[in-house]
């Protein structure tokens, strides 16, 4: 199955678009709960908190889409091998990243 | 409404969780030889024959996690922030990232467990699936004990 070899290089991807999507926060959508409203790109709360979530879901997704057509160019041998290694590497890594960036909540 | 949508979440994520478990289990302790103890049987399911429906799992459980999600922001947070209860607050925010990051997985989690694929990525698809056992066991225990701070229906 040709399309399954970008699988990995999407969770890949993935992973990496969405902390990078946290950390500067480039959230395609903003949803105002409180509103029950959503809007472009990332806009500031309105009446309650404004939910980013969904938006760098949204920018992660693309991303990876993106990225993981883009790998289907590159040959089977070496890189479905390295994929192999870096589809669980890279998600550990960028988790690892995410606790770092908060461990401000449990170190108050 | 919100109440009857976390009970199907939290009922979601316990079916989500047993299969992700046992077929986490038989992957990485597999039976030589089914004997017929309990241990045995749960380490020798066909685990294969999980995947399809543990990913379907997986989507309804986030997209209903989703939805209760914009609640949770409304009324749970501010309520811990009120009462400084940060702890429980950062390990909600570490959990929907855990589980944006599972939910970018399940394609290559599929892939890996293609039959075709057995031999040849044996310890991708273990960990991998481990991966995903942990994240769920971790968002269901966070989520559990928040629900637990706030009260059901208070």
């Amino acid at each position: 199955m040709t399309i399954g070899r970008a699988f990995p290089v999407f969770g890949i991807a993935f992973a990496v678009i969405y902390i990078a999507s946290v950390y500067f926060n480039w959230a395609l959508l903003t949803y105002h709960p409180q509103l029950v409203q959503w809007g472009p790109l990332v806009q500031a709360p309105k009446q309650g908190p404004a939910m980013y979530w969904y938006g760098w879901l949204l920018t992660a997704t693309l991303g990876a889409s993106a990225i993981a057509a883009v790998s289907l160019a590159l040959p089977a041998k070496p890189f479905d091998r390295i994929w192999s290694i870096l589809v669980w590497v890279v998600p550990l890594v960028m988790i690892a990243v995410i606790g770092y960036i908060l461990r401000v909540y449990f170190l108050r | 409404m919100f109440s009857f949508l976390l009970i199907t979440h939290g009922l979601c994520a316990v079916l989500l969780l047993g299969a992700l478990t046992h077929q986490a289990i038989s992957v990485l302790w597999p039976a030589r030889q089914r004997t017929g103890s309990f241990v045995s049987s749960v380490r020798s399911v066909p685990s294969a024959t999980y995947t399809n429906a543990i990913i379907i799992m997986f989507v309804v459980t986030a997209i209903l996690g989703a939805i209760v999600y914009t609640e949770y922001r409304i009324t749970v947070r501010v309520m811990l922030q009120d009462y400084r209860l940060h702890g429980p607050e950062g390990a909600f925010e570490l959990k929907e990232h855990v589980l944006a990051i599972g939910l970018g997985l399940l394609p290559a989690y599929w892939y890996y467990w293609r039959p075709a694929l057995a031999k040849e990525y044996a310890t991708t698809r273990a960990i991998v699936t481990s991966m995903l056992a942990v994240i769920v066991w971790y968002s269901f225990l966070t989520g559990h004990v928040l629900n637990d701070i706030r009260g059901f229906g208070s």
